[in-house]
């Protein structure tokens, strides 16, 4: 243990020579170079090992001979070359599993129930050119430590070094939710983008897309039996995510390692549904929109009301679901059943967010039905909710919802329902006192589309309704279990950030979520603590940070610069203090 | 009942969806409503212009692809798919012709774009019959045709492979409301290779800027090879490959006045020069000094010793050299964000001024008129930053720019000192503002001017607000910018595109723009971007874009 902290002390004094994200729990470097043979390869001991792993390791040696990144240091490594020219070199990296160890695929383990997933693993890169090694307890934790693998190399004329070996690995994740959330109806993005996001986001361990997949503004994906909704409510007809197509993404993500959650927000945020059935939208498109569409301010956190006052992120079109109908209770419940099939996940998000209560006062069909029942609209709702988590827990899904459906309504939510907590970090403990299990998503911390400016029009002095911008640093400072006691923080899940996509479409996609989006990876899978057990902190991580942002570069991700160039080369020096 | 749907949704259409979405809008514009479709076999006719230089003839070529290659939908539900009763027995198009105006002498583009600004002509009339006869462009000079085929680009919509526009007679008189409309952008926090430049002068002519402001080098690295002072990008370039060589410099003027667009180049002095220090260590004062923000505004630290007299022969021959590699008329020495403490702690500094019995700003005024003298000897105007003129007190040439950065509440403070004006201010036109703070160790920080300032803002700006009718007559443009601490070319054109085409229209059009009527116009030209492959963004949902004023604030 003494050696383990000896040798971090070290690392900590020679910066950013090991670009690791996220860090891992607990890591031991050397001194020494060591590079890749020529004839490098990757052997996989693994009994039949499934494709997706087989995959996983071409597509690892291919990173491997293709990064070619050069240190972050001024010389760009040019410094090293003579370590280098005499350095070992290294022929293999041999993957096994532990004894006993069952052989499934890579996406049916990240596909199991969250906390189930094992995601762990070892590494150990000997000084000596002798063989490396990886091993772990599933082919989900061999996927993640390809990834470590992976980041320990540069390139300096054209030879594959690192100068810290021997480095040895024990990693596994702090929490299982690891995510981002990506809105496809705001605009619309093509499969490529989505494939290219997962792939970044496998590169730094993320496990779950949160996929927004529909809005108010456009329905762009087919359901079998409601083709409708896409026909009517699609962008336009090249603007679709066809049956094929989502199995295509789900495949893609999970031979990646991540798990996709599909959300169908309801009932509000639904106006677009309104096309192919009129007669299930209330208020659809009615103007003026602010009245009338989601987000209503009385429906949210007293404090947050005072702070955002009229910055309330009312958006148009106008439209929610009239659930107390019961012809719109079936349709939703068939609707949910069959998007249900579509994902292997064993998580369906059903939304709730920004329910506008006035929208339904002033809707006369739902006031007819309110009457006929004698219920209330908080009766109907809970009934509506009821019956689309009913349909998933049928088929064995666990539903996921926004944090208003707990914290503003009175909704009988099942026992293991995950809270998405997205007003502000500030709502976490109250969603924990009612005993629900956390996935933090908040705005505060991790809406990656603060700062942009309004969007809205005729709106000239408007900002953001999140201004400001949340900086990577910001991000990286949030703490999951704040505010939590011993007792809730196993409810914590983990988190992700957000690309709400009013303003964003493949065009700024990559560059407005990375790197930034990293940040909370690697709080969610580092923990609070590096290894050798110094509280994790924004200083040490930029210059690893510039460093997987800067691979991600090299793999054809327009991860933006985070400080001008002579900042990255020279950690420390561009720091508040330096 | 079927009839009277159909003219229902003509004059739905009709109300809903703009004339003409060109950016800028020209001063003068009378549109009809007749259809008219653009021949398989459509050509832009040169004929009566002798001798018509290369550049125009290449530009004719260009807007000849473009009109066949935007396939840009029209932005309404359907995309067009419900025009074609309106087009399919409308008229075609055949020939646009180009002509010069009795006596104008034919120059290059590029000739015309380099002239004082002044001296530049800019405009243009054009007008599209709508029987299919011929289209006819005049102007007196080639840079106010190419404005005018920029503008005769924007008409054109495709559905289902026919080319069309719904809005002819077209008939425009246009000239810009100001000479300088420009873009900066810093080179030199991160490197931006000769492409993206390009792209970016493309998307700069789309919408009639006339001036790229290159603040080329800057304290982070010098990546311009100015002949005879290779070292100093030798030394201070990020990288052998990040450099601007020679020859790059002259394609890149060559392809920016091909497109109507003159080149300022900056060498900012003597602040913002720490990376001189790499290939002459004795010439910077607190180079890499920390902490930096003792000495500087942000990392690293180091300005020119501008008392010592070997540093101004040094500044005065490498602007020499430089401006020998720009043709036109402005060139930029900066003069922003000088750090005083730096060369009250530098004791070569002292000694200097103490041997000379000079104080520190009399020695900068003797350095700046060095500078000033230099430029004027090679026939450049002088661009300085407004620290030279409000917070320095130095004697300039009453021919200099002054950039107005710091606030647009400084406009008027540089009226009254009688110099001609360029709006760059950052409560309105900077680019970067609301990307959070990007020095270390800040979780909190935001950036230094936030919030955004979205399209919206810049497009409210004033540019003779508070003047006289006398300094009004001083405001030569005005600029959106981008400093690029935290961008390069990864989110170049996000950053930039649509929303520098804000002020683009502003300065050409004039002020008093509404946004409510100009947003349609916004989305069609980004979304026109987008098909000349230039990552303009989303600045609303598809839903917005193509439900014009439903997702006003009011709407």
């Amino acid at each position: 243990m003494k050696h383990h902290v000896a040798l971090f002390a070290l690392l900590g004094s020679v910066p950013a020579t090991l670009g690791l994200w996220p860090i891992p729990r607990s890591l031991e470097t050397g001194t020494s170079a060591l590079k890749l043979a020529a004839n490098f390869n990757i052997e996989l001991d693994v009994p039949n090992p499934p494709a997706d792993l087989s995959a996983a390791v071409s597509r690892s040696a291919n990173y491997i001979k293709t990064d070619n990144l050069e240190r972050l240091v001024v010389d760009r490594g040019a410094s090293n070359s003579t370590a280098v020219a005499h350095a070992p070199q290294l022929k293999s990296l041999v993957l096994s599993l532990e004894s006993g160890s069952p052989v499934r695929s890579i996406m049916e383990e990240a596909t199991l129930e969250l906390g189930t997933r094992r995601e762990e693993y070892k590494l150990d890169v000997p000084a000596s050119g002798a063989s490396a090694t990886l091993t772990a307890n599933s082919t989900l934790g061999l996927l993640r430590g390809l990834s470590t693998f992976e980041q320990l190399w540069y390139d300096l004329s054209g030879e594959t070094y690192t100068i810290q070996a021997p480095i040895s690995v024990v990693d596994t994740p702090a929490y299982p939710f690891r995510g981002f959330m990506l809105d496809t109806a705001r605009n619309y993005f093509a499969v490529s983008d989505i494939k290219r996001t997962l792939d970044a986001m496998s590169w730094v361990k993320m496990s779950q897309l949160h996929w927004h997949v529909v809005d108010s503004q456009s329905f762009p994906i087919q359901i079998t039996g409601f083709m409708d909704l896409a026909e009517k409510g699609a962008y336009s007809s090249s603007m679709i995510y066809t049956p094929e197509d989502v199995q295509d993404i789900v495949q893609y993500a999970g031979e990646r390692g991540i798990d996709v959650m599909v959300e169908i927000d309801m009932p509000g945020h639904t106006a677009i549904i309104s096309e192919a059935h009129p007669d299930f939208v209330a208020c659809a498109e009615a103007s003026p929109w602010a009245t009338f569409a989601s987000g209503e301010p009385q429906c949210l956190m007293k404090p947050l009301i005072s702070r955002l006052d009229t910055l309330w992120p009312l958006e148009p079109p106008a439209g929610q679901l009239r659930f107390a109908s019961a012809a719109v209770q079936n349709f939703t419940v068939g609707l949910l059943n069959e998007v249900a099939k579509m994902f292997p996940s064993n998580i369906v998000s059903t939304g709730g967010d920004e329910l506008n209560t006035e929208c339904y006062t002033e809707d006369a069909e739902t006031q007819a039905i309110l009457q006929e029942t004698g219920q209330d609209l908080e009766q109907a709702l809970s009934g509506f909710i009821q019956a689309a988590h009913g349909t998933l827990k049928a088929q064995g899904k666990t539903p996921a919802v926004w944090e208003e459906m707990v914290l503003d309504h009175n909704v009988t939510l099942s026992n293991d329902t995950v809270v998405l907590v997205w007003i502000s970090s500030m709502d976490a403990a109250a969603v924990a006192a009612k005993n629900f299990r956390i996935v933090h998503a908040p705005s505060d911390y991790f809406y990656l589309d603060c700062g942009a400016g309004e969007w809205i029009g005729s709106d000239p002095e408007a900002n953001s309704w999140c201004d400001p911008f949340k900086t990577w640093q910001k991000s990286y400072t949030f703490d999951p279990l704040a505010n939590l006691t011993e007792a809730q923080t196993s409810l914590v899940l983990g988190g992700e950030q957000l690309l709400w996509t009013e303003q964003s479409s493949p065009a700024n996609l990559d560059p407005i979520v990375w790197p930034r989006a990293a940040s909370s990876a690697e709080v969610f899978w580092t923990g609070a603590t590096l290894p050798g057990g110094k509280p994790r902190n924004g200083t040490e991580a930029l210059p690893r940070l510039h460093d997987v942002a800067f691979r991600m570069a090299q793999r054809g991700i327009r991860a933006i610069p985070l400080q001008p160039l002579w900042c990255a080369l020279r950690p420390g020096k561009c720091n508040l203090n330096s | 009942m079927v009839l009277k749907l159909a003219l229902l949704v003509a004059a739905l259409v009709a109300v809903v969806s703009p004339a003409a979405a060109l950016w800028p809008q020209p001063r003068n514009i009378t549109t009809g409503s007749t259809a008219l479709r653009l021949s398989p076999l459509f050509t832009i006719s040169l004929s009566s212009i002798h001798g018509a230089p290369s550049d125009l003839v290449e530009a004719v070529a260009r807007a000849e692809t473009y009109a066949r290659t935007d396939n840009l939908g029209r932005l309404v539900v359907g995309r067009g798919s419900s025009d074609v009763a309106a087009y399919q027995h409308a008229k075609t198009l055949s020939v646009l012709e180009l002509s010069l105006s009795q006596g104008a002498k034919v120059q290059s583009i590029t000739t015309e774009a380099q002239k004082p600004l002044e001296e530049r002509d800019e405009a243009y009339t054009l007008s599209i019959p709508s029987d299919g006869s011929t289209a006819k462009l005049t102007a007196s000079s080639t840079l106010g045709l190419f404005h005018g085929l920029t503008t005769f680009g924007q008409l054109w919509y495709e559905n289902a492979g026919t080319i069309y526009t719904l809005s002819t007679p077209v008939d425009i008189e246009d000239s810009p409301a100001y000479p300088y409309r420009g873009l900066m952008l810093d080179t030199a926090r991160n490197f931006f290779p000769v492409s993206d430049i390009y792209r970016t002068l493309d998307a700069m002519s789309m919408v009639k800027i006339n001036t790229f402001h290159w603040h080329v080098v800057d304290s982070q690295s010098f990546p311009l090879e100015v002949p005879g002072f290779t070292d100093l990008a030798e030394k201070g370039a990020y990288d052998p490959t990040m450099v601007y060589t020679a020859t790059d410099v002259k394609n890149i003027v060559a392809y920016a006045g091909a497109r109507g667009i003159d080149v300022m180049v900056e060498i900012d002095t003597p602040g913002h020069t720490a990376i001189i220090s790499q290939a002459h260590p004795e010439f910077v004062a607190c180079a890499q000094s920390s902490p930096w923000s003792t000495f500087a505004n942000e990392p690293p630290a180091g300005q020119l010793r501008f008392a010592d007299p070997n540093v101004t022969q040094f500044t005065t021959e490498l602007l020499h050299a430089v401006a020998e590699m720009f043709p036109g008329t402005m060139l930029s020495t900066g003069g922003d964000e000088l750090n005083i403490p730096c060369y009250d702690a530098d004791t070569e500094t002292q000694s200097l001024l103490q041997s000379s019995g000079q104080t520190l700003e009399e020695a900068l005024n003797v350095y700046v008129q060095a500078e000033q003298k230099t430029l004027a000897s090679v026939g450049k105007t002088p661009a300085v930053w407004e620290e030279m003129v409000l917070v320095q007190n130095v004697t300039l040439s009453p021919d200099t720019l002054v950039l107005v950065w710091i606030s647009s509440d400084d406009v008027k403070a540089v009226a009254q000192a009688g110099f001609k004006i360029i709006h760059s201010a950052s409560d309105y036109f900077y680019l970067d503002c609301g990307g959070g703070g990007w020095v270390g160790d800040n979780p909190s920080g935001n950036s230094w001017c936030d919030p955004m300032k979205t399209w919206q803002l810049s497009y409210t700006f004033d540019p003779v607000a508070n003047l006289t009718a006398d300094e009004a007559k001083l405001v030569m443009g005005g600029q959106h910018l981008l400093w690029t601490e935290q961008s390069g070319p990864e989110n170049l054109d996000p950053i930039v595109w649509p929303r520098a085409a804000s002020s683009a229209e502003l300065f050409w059009s004039g002020p008093g723009g509404n946004v409510t009527s100009a947003l349609p116009r916004l989305h069609d030209v980004s979304f026109r971007m987008r098909q000349r492959g230039v990552n303009s963004i989303n600045l609303q949902p598809l839903w917005c874009a193509l439900r014009p004023d439903a997702c006003d604030l009011n709407a």
